[in-house]
């Protein structure tokens, strides 16, 4: 065992006796309780398991998802709509010596830190109407001047919607409307680009390689935006969404409220479509959807201006997922995968700045005078994701995760190259574990997971990534030395809400 | 877009004024919502709207006797069935059911038809039967018949078990045998003479319960 090893398991070890030691005493004086739970749960009355499968946070069950199209108005109206949830996580690279810039690339790394939380606010508002609004605070947000941090809050998720149910022994029609702000935020299946992603997950300034780093299936745009999607989901077999989005901005500026003009993501117009089809069914224990959805999105490349029509840029996404869940107590065992493709051509601007450009960075081949090729005027990149879940009485649990982002390659990607004396620099603007020698965003890997509910609202974990590709190379792919294993992560997260 | 929204807004208002929908309400707090709307709006997410549930983690109520269903509607309502079935998911559904709402509930899924439910092993069946029609006479075991009826249709207190899913009906024999979860029953004592193989042979042939019979 090297000592990088006995070093993380004695200092993890630390933390998990004085985590476990205090979700002990958390357990003791807050027994389970069907009362005292977060907010949808208090709702209804029922435990975590009723809406989410094993009862891990957020994928949902069958019932949970009927409870989500329904527009959360199942159960009774709380007076207090309100929960939290907070988190607190410690991380380690595999290597750290591999950087210019240590103290900063990985300021927090072998620290145990409270990594913020979320406010939720939401459920039953009338007999067709509810709400999930989550608040989030990131107390890492904005990295000072003196290496610091500074902590900032601002609208996270927001699914508003209006849901009618017709249902007899003939037929059963849910259908709705949902005011959102994130593509796929309404969708109910955990394959959803918004959903798929590792629940909890550190702050990407606290752990760049764990959330910051591995790929999701997601779309373009972004969050932060304004939508409206018409949904129906008919005789539990076939859902159809249709939306569009634009700017929250306006009277739709609470949905990005907390984020800065230049932060917010600007779409051109009202025509930036999302849709989404499912086919789903049940059996027994068992249950599968097997879906495609999409978006085309019209973005400016420069948020703080709008004035340009030639700085419009588009994103085509077109994906592709499917899910098995088994769910009988005291097991639940989930089969995910999901494949995005995303086509984006750039702006006109972009286009014609493109033209004997070479390296937008300045990069030569590596006889150090022969320009590189001129930045493309479009890139695509497929996504695609799996993961494979067992949880046991609704307390212990592990995942197992694949990921793997192919795409063109781009020189524009490049932020690692040679300069005119034939030596390998990196671009002062980004950090050299971020670099990228190759010009293709290709990243793979493996996530492991291992978890534990004590409780039925608080979760203990470890997550161990491992990448075998990290910026288009396996080894050396930042041209100075660093591969693809040195970001290899450990995650060990304890979550809790009320 | 911001038309689009204000016609929405103004049409969900228009819809939602008085904010209550007793046709289709899945309100639980609401003494004026129908049984027979709760039953579709919300039981049927997981018993299925015509009682018959796809899922075994949730009982068939199709065909179940009414008596039962408000005797478990009162216990859960009052907590005093506390099983993981009960307290996950009934305990806060019923906490403020009306006795009223609770009977229209029972009558509902009682006049429901239960439809066959998913084959067995032949052998446990065979087995399963023995101990139905004739329980186990070594250990004094009654025949699940005697209360449950020859048809497995149950009467008053005592539950139809025809075409119930089998893993449910293990489950709640382990509750009767190893837990005091559902106090005040005859099942208690009797779930103590069998055992596992005879659990899941007997509550096979329920699952499968021949429908001449």
């Amino acid at each position: 065992m090297n000592k990088f090893t006995k070093t993380i398991q004695r200092s993890v070890l630390r933390k998990a006796a004085l985590v476990f030691g205090l979700l002990g005493i958390t357990a003791a004086l807050f027994p389970v309780d069907s009362q005292a739970l977060p907010l949808f749960a208090r709702q209804t009355g029922q435990n975590c398991v009723a809406c989410h499968a094993g009862g891990q946070f957020p994928e949902l069950t069958p019932y949970g998802r009927s409870f989500k199209l329904t527009g959360y108005t199942i159960g009774d109206r709380v007076s207090v709509p309100l929960s939290v949830m907070g988190l607190a996580t410690y991380t380690k690279v595999r290597d750290t010596s591999k950087s210019d810039n240590p103290a900063g690339d990985f300021s927090k790394n072998g620290t145990a830190l409270a990594s913020g939380g979320s406010l939720f606010l939401g459920g039953k508002i009338t007999d067709n109407i509810g709400a999930f609004v989550q608040w989030t605070y990131d107390n890492f947000a904005v990295q000072n001047a003196d290496g610091g941090y500074s902590g900032h809050s601002g609208t996270d998720n927001v699914d508003i919607r209006y849901a009618d149910r017709f249902i007899d022994t003939n037929r059963d029609l849910i259908f709705g409307v949902s005011l959102n702000n994130n593509p796929s935020i309404s969708d109910p299946w955990n394959t959803a680009a918004a959903w798929m992603q590792y629940v909890p997950v550190p702050s990407p300034t606290s752990s760049q390689f764990i959330d910051g780093a591995a790929p999701y299936p997601g779309f373009g745009s972004g969050g932060n935006l304004a939508g409206v999607n018409l949904y129906m989901y008919l005789n539990k077999l076939v859902y159809a969404e249709l939306g569009t989005y634009q700017t929250a901005n306006g009277i739709f500026s609470p949905m990005s409220a907390g984020l800065t003009d230049a932060s917010r993501t600007k779409l051109k117009g009202v025509n930036n479509p999302y849709w989404r089809l499912a086919l789903t069914h049940e059996w027994g224990p068992h249950n599968i959807m097997v879906g495609t959805s999409g978006m085309i999105a019209h973005l400016y490349d420069d948020n703080t201006n709008t004035s340009d029509p030639n700085s419009v840029y588009r994103v085509l996404n077109t994906g592709l997922d499917a899910q098995y869940q088994y769910i009988l107590d005291p097991h639940t065992i989930t089969a995910q995968v999901a494949y995005m493709r995303q086509r984006t051509n750039y702006s006109a601007n972009t286009v014609a700045a493109n033209v004997g450009a070479g390296s937008p960075s300045g990069f030569f081949a590596a006889d150090g005078s022969t320009l590189l090729a001129d930045p493309n005027d479009s890139d695509t990149t497929n996504t695609f994701r799996g993961k494979l879940t067992y949880v046991y009485q609704a307390k212990y649990g592990g995942s197992l995760a694949y990921f793997n982002l192919t795409g063109t390659t781009n020189t524009a990607l490049q932020t690692s190259g040679y300069d005119a004396t034939s030596t390998i620099v990196v671009d002062p603007a980004v950090s050299r574990v971020n670099a990228n020698l190759s010009g293709n965003p290709a990243t793979r890997g493996l996530t492991y997971e291992a978890f534990w509910m004590p409780v039925q609202y608080a979760r203990v974990g470890v997550q161990y990534t491992a990448y075998s590709k990290f910026n288009g190379a396996t080894d050396n792919y930042d041209g100075l030395g660093r591969n693809a294993s040195d970001n290899n992560s450990l995650f060990f997260y304890v979550w809790g809400a009320y | 877009m911001k038309k689009i929204i204000l016609t929405l807004a103004v049409g969900l208002a228009a819809a939602s004024s008085g904010c209550s929908n007793l046709e289709r309400s899945r309100d639980l707090a609401n003494p004026n919502v129908p049984p027979a709307v709760t039953a579709v709006q919300v039981c049927s997410n997981c018993h299925g709207v015509d009682g018959n549930s796809v899922s075994p983690n949730f009982p068939r109520l199709a065909g179940q006797q009414p008596a039962y269903i408000i005797e478990q509607m009162q216990n859960f309502r009052s907590q005093h069935r506390s099983d993981p079935a009960g307290f996950e998911y009934m305990w806060g559904l019923s906490h403020h059911l009306t006795d009223d709402q609770i009977k229209g509930l029972a009558d509902y899924f009682a006049k429901q038809v239960a439809q066959p439910n998913a084959p067995a092993d032949v052998q446990q069946m065979a087995a399963g039967k023995e101990i139905f029609e004739k329980g186990l006479p070594a250990k004094e075991a009654p025949p699940c018949m005697a209360c449950h009826g020859p048809k497995g249709e149950g009467l008053a207190s005592f539950p139809r078990l025809a075409n119930q899913h089998r893993d449910y009906l293990v489950k709640q024999l382990q509750v009767f045998q190893r837990t005091d979860e559902r106090p005040n029953t005859p099942m208690t004592q009797i779930a103590h003479l069998l055992s596992h193989e005879e659990m899941e042979s007997v509550a096979s042939y329920l699952q499968a319960f021949p429908n001449d019979k």
